[in-house]
């Protein structure tokens, strides 16, 4: 076993010595004979880094991909798994007392409700797990010396998460339509819904992940928030439905806003106008992203 | 004709300070770091080596003074930095979710370096991964997992390579790989920069070498005048005879002893020499042929960075 060869990304580096400077190289000591090597090296990765580029963003899209993928059994299957068992309790044992509301049956108006709530527990866990996990393990060094900005880390962690969200989501609305209750009033507004909410989960996901500082931190805002406020956010019921000042209160939470956006575009029929589900979905994404990239770009918690 | 980089040092370090709180891990440190040189940076543990490297490769980014790859600044220009700079971190971290080959992949893929299947293997051949290629690098033993580290630094071909203590912990199999790989590297024209607390290390290695303490740069030399300078020569005889009691005596100019009934020590400093004198192993050896008496064996040393090291920095 021993190191035979130094590797070159490109054989020109090697070309240092060349037969008709055979002589001249003779009286330079191997010291000068580097340092030449070395200026031209520098003159040309110089060149190379001043190109900059997107190809590192796309890799790193690439391995959170294959990340969440590797392990699609608790990424994929036992959320759609999980979300699909709401489905079946909710929508079957209460289908004959609810009947309809605002004259969707109850399983397709319970349909939009659960895949928002999976998209919004999916796309948050994703980057939040992701990034905390690096940090933890100190292999966030491995992303950190690398010429990745803000915006273009960001990109890379919130894209997978979007796409996990989606597949997620997608999944349970799959399933839903093979039992028959798969409605689509309007795929583009499903569809914007969809990537609008992902991506405004994904990068709270990850202004928490940098912010935390253990597994305690990434679990409170799902448990305490995010989950109560995506029940109370009309992924059972509508909110006309709630007695005295309930609807008014509800009003307050933007969960909400994703759940009846969704859900108009899938069944027609929102408790809020879609131009004011819009509205907050696409304030609560700058929001985020705005955190995010605060938090990379200042280097809080993970660069000193 | 191919582009060269004019610029005199390659890294330029100016008054750099990083403080926590009341302590100075890196204070007011200046240094130049030349293209195409293997530099050590010795320093006891906590003498703020892995803080000043840090700083350099963007692992610190608030700290006082200015710190310039290839005449970019780091903070202003990170994305062209950050591209010429390999870092291999002191600590063993691994990636629990992917493979050794997925993950030399993905990291050179951070650095816009397109999959390159042959340069992946050569590396893996190179550092004896190669049988290892497919596993999860959670599975590898210490020494695999540093190896692997290695590798990831490589893999997007830096210009200025840090390897913060890069033998801690590793076999020797793997410490006379590692220096093989540092010297060929160095030939095709990377410039290296190695911390360590193993002084045969640096003894072995480094061109330069500086030497660092409590955060402060304490002096910055070529190996040569570092030895020479800080030196000593130890000459040992042993003779076939008793020693004659007034023989050191009759050369008190030098510095040399009895230490056993026929064995003398001579300690002496090279850079104090006369050029145009006899030198102090002249002068002894015609005493004992001008007495008649017989040498049986003859030793001599130089006193290695180890022994520098701990006048300097003690």
């Amino acid at each position: 076993m021993s190191v035979t060869d130094v590797v070159a990304i490109d054989g020109r580096d090697t070309e240092v010595e060349s037969p008709d400077d055979e002589a001249e190289f003779d009286e330079t000591s191997a010291r000068e004979r580097a340092a030449t090597a070395a200026r031209r090296r520098i003159a040309r990765t110089v060149e190379i880094a001043e190109g900059g580029g997107w190809y590192g963003t796309w890799m790193l899209f690439r391995k959170e991909l294959e990340r969440f993928w590797n392990v699609a059994g608790q990424t994929i299957i036992s959320p759609v798994v999980t979300t699909l068992l709401y489905f079946l309790v909710f929508g079957y044992s209460l289908k004959d007392r609810m009947r309809e509301i605002q004259g969707v049956p109850y399983v397709e108006f319970l349909v939009p409700g659960l895949v928002m709530l999976a998209l919004i527990n999916n796309s948050f866990i994703n980057s939040a797990f992701s990034f905390f996990i690096t940090k933890i393990h100190g292999n966030i060094v491995d992303v950190l010396v690398t010429p990745l900005n803000p915006i273009q880390l960001t990109v890379g962690y919130t894209a997978a998460s979007i796409i996990r969200g989606l597949i997620v989501g997608g999944c349970i609305w799959a399933v839903a339509a093979a039992m028959g209750a798969g409605t689509i009033h309007n795929p583009a507004i499903v569809l914007a819904f969809m990537l609008l909410t992902s991506f405004a989960f994904a990068s709270l996901g990850l202004a928490i992940a940098i912010v935390a500082e253990d597994f305690d931190h990434i679990n409170l805002l799902p448990n305490f928030l995010i989950t109560p406020l995506t029940f109370l956010g009309g992924v059972f019921y509508s909110i006309e439905m709630l007695p005295g000042v309930w609807p008014t209160v509800s009003k307050f939470n933007p969960v909400l806003y994703m759940v009846n956006g969704i859900r108009y575009g899938m069944t027609g029929v929102s408790d809020v106008s879609i131009q004011m589900c819009f509205t907050v979905v696409v304030s609560l994404c700058l929001l985020f992203l705005v955190t995010s990239l605060w938090l990379l770009a200042t280097g809080k918690n993970i660069r000193e | 004709m191919n582009p060269s980089f004019e610029g005199e040092s390659l890294l330029s370090i100016r008054n750099l300070t990083k403080q926590y709180g009341d302590l100075k891990a890196v204070d007011d440190v200046t240094l130049d770091i030349e293209p195409g040189e293997i530099f050590a940076l010795l320093g006891p543990n906590g003498a703020g080596k892995t803080t000043l490297i840090s700083c350099v490769a963007g692992l610190i980014t608030k700290f006082d003074g200015a710190v310039e790859v290839a005449g970019y600044d780091v903070r202003d220009n990170p994305e062209i930095t950050r591209r010429l700079v390999g870092l291999v971190p002191q600590e063993l971290k691994y990636d629990a979710f992917f493979s050794v080959k997925d993950s030399l992949r993905y990291q050179g893929g951070f650095f816009g370096v397109r999959p390159d299947e042959e340069r992946i293997d050569e590396l893996l051949r190179a550092f004896s991964l190669y049988d290892k290629r497919d596993q999860r690098t959670r599975w590898l033993s210490g020494g695999m997992q540093r190896r692997l580290m290695i590798c990831k630094a490589l893999m997007h071909d830096p210009v200025l390579l840090f390897l913060d203590e890069p033998t801690a912990g590793v076999d020797v199999e793997l410490r006379d790989e590692l220096w093989d790989y540092v010297r060929q590297m160095r030939d095709r024209g990377t410039t290296v920069v190695l911390t360590t607390h193993y002084l045969e290390e640096a003894e072995k290695l480094a061109d330069r070498i500086g030497i660092i303490r409590e955060g402060e740069l304490l002096r910055v030399d070529d190996r040569e005048e570092l030895l020479t300078e800080y030196g000593i020569r130890r000459v040992t005889l042993q003779l076939n005879d008793p020693v004659p009691a007034d023989l050191t005596s009759s050369l008190s100019a030098m510095e040399i002893n009895q230490v056993g009934e026929a064995k003398i020590e001579m300690v002496y400093r090279e850079d104090s020499l006369d050029p145009d004198a006899p030198t102090p192993v002249d002068e002894l050896v015609a005493e004992i042929v001008e007495r008649g008496l017989s040498i049986r064996w003859m030793e001599g040393g130089r006193s290695s960075l180890e022994e520098i090291f701990k006048k300097l920095v003690y």
